[in-house]
């Protein structure tokens, strides 16, 4: 005879705690912060689509006169070189604070109000990163600004003028590298023509007076 | 027998019919975004073009050369020994097969560190490790490799040394002499002077 058999209700009673247990540990369950939103495949497809992720240093200027209050701009770099001079109105959330809880939701209060974040750094190599990422986590207001602060600075006054320069783009070839690369074009200073060397020859003045 | 076996027994049951409704999910492995985060921020992927050249040169067997660009681009031109892998076919089980190999060092470049950069937040949210970026990308590489600039004279001892490295190196993928730019200040031109006679030496007849 087993103990449960005693009592009846005993096998009822460890089942309710059983499931209990598991529901209450469901319900405690620590969620992470952030959790991919955007697939792969779909992640391939934004990085193609430049008009929807890039920010001009043009547009910039728009920003700064106040006439386009819907963005917002964050310094990613840290609080020394944000000290040091930073894009007026930008704030600050140097990079590794960017999963702190009040930042996410900072970011997700933005987003739900439709205010697009553009994020910067020394170059736009330095924020392409977390700019990936926020894309892949479901922030789709977020953007970076191609240039990044070293590009501003130096065209810090004449922002919409800058329409027409493109020295600030990536990901375009610079140069013909086959051309270059090739043992042809590098050899450029023996391409130019060596003059010939012309040998004068000296004439004799004086014919040799004899001895004396 | 108890009647609680039947009870439980049935409840097991159910439960294990449950299993087969399951759908099936092919999930690769991913790492955790704040885990993918933090990597994203380290700067420790990157690797320069001299680094690369120096591998390059030593044939290194474990390093592989990829290139995320376009497979048109690609065609036109790319690094020695390079293997073509568009950032579509990067998500590919082809695509993937250059990666994750144990031994095998892994380089993403692209005509800026830009495109490589992203390729590399891809491959690291699927959980490939050992890749690395070339900074600067094929026109960095062009423009410290293939035509490097002669530093000044007050630069350090180290960056003349890096120059002739660069210049040994173009030697070696170009098979040409680094182009002499003219204003080469370390010749300087020797002028003689002679020394005017002061007088012409008297006596004889």
């Amino acid at each position: 005879m087993h103990v449960h058999e005693l009592n009846p209700k005993k096998t009822l009673w460890t089942l309710i705690l059983f499931l209990l247990v598991i529901v209450v540990g469901f319900i405690t369950m620590k969620r992470p912060l952030l959790n991919y939103e955007i697939s792969l495949q779909q992640t391939t497809k934004i990085l193609k689509d430049t008009s929807n992720n890039c920010f001009y240093p043009y547009q910039l200027a728009d920003v700064l006169n106040h006439k386009n209050k819907n963005v917002v701009l964050i310094d990613l770099r840290n609080k020394y070189a944000y000290g040091l001079g930073h894009i007026p109105g930008a704030k600050s959330i140097p990079a590794f604070d960017l999963t702190h809880k009040e930042n996410v939701d900072l970011l997700k209060g933005y987003k739900k109000n439709g205010v697009s974040v553009v994020l910067y750094a020394d170059n736009q190599l330095a924020a392409d990163g977390a700019w990936l990422f926020f894309r892949q986590v479901g922030f789709c207001n977020v953007r970076f600004l191609l240039g990044g602060y070293n590009y501003y600075k130096a065209h810090k006054d004449n922002l919409e003028q800058t329409k027409s320069d493109d020295s600030y783009l990536k990901g375009i070839a610079r140069f013909d590298y086959a051309r270059m690369a090739s043992s042809k074009a590098v050899t450029s200073a023996s391409q130019k023509q060596k003059k010939p060397v012309v040998f004068h020859r000296r004439k004799k003045v004086a014919v040799a007076a004899g001895g004396c | 027998m108890n009647r609680n076996y039947y009870f439980l027994t049935a409840i097991m049951f159910v439960l294990a019919l449950g299993t087969l409704f399951i759908h099936e999910r092919v999930v690769s492995p991913q790492i955790s975004p704040s885990e993918l985060l933090w990597d994203v921020l380290q700067p420790t992927r990157f690797v320069t073009t001299d680094q690369v050249a120096k591998r390059l040169i030593e044939k290194d067997p474990s390093l592989l050369l990829i290139d995320v660009r376009p497979a048109a681009e690609y065609d036109k031109y790319s690094l020695p020994n390079a293997v073509n892998v568009p950032i579509d076919s990067l998500i590919t089980p082809a695509g993937q097969e250059y990666f994750g190999n144990p031994g095998t060092k892994v380089v993403l470049f692209s005509n800026d560190a830009i495109l490589a950069n992203q390729a590399w937040v891809l491959l690291r949210r699927m959980a490939f490790k050992n890749d690395y970026v070339m900074k600067g990308g094929i026109n960095g590489w062009m423009e410290t490799i293939i035509q490097p600039k002669e530093p000044a004279e007050t630069a350090p001892e180290s960056a003349f040394e890096r120059y002739e490295f660069r210049k040994a190196a173009c030697q070696y993928f170009t098979g040409a002499n680094v182009a002499n730019t003219g204003k080469s200040s370390s010749k300087v031109k020797v002028v003689f002077k002679r020394r005017k006679k002061t007088a012409v030496a008297a006596g004889g007849c």
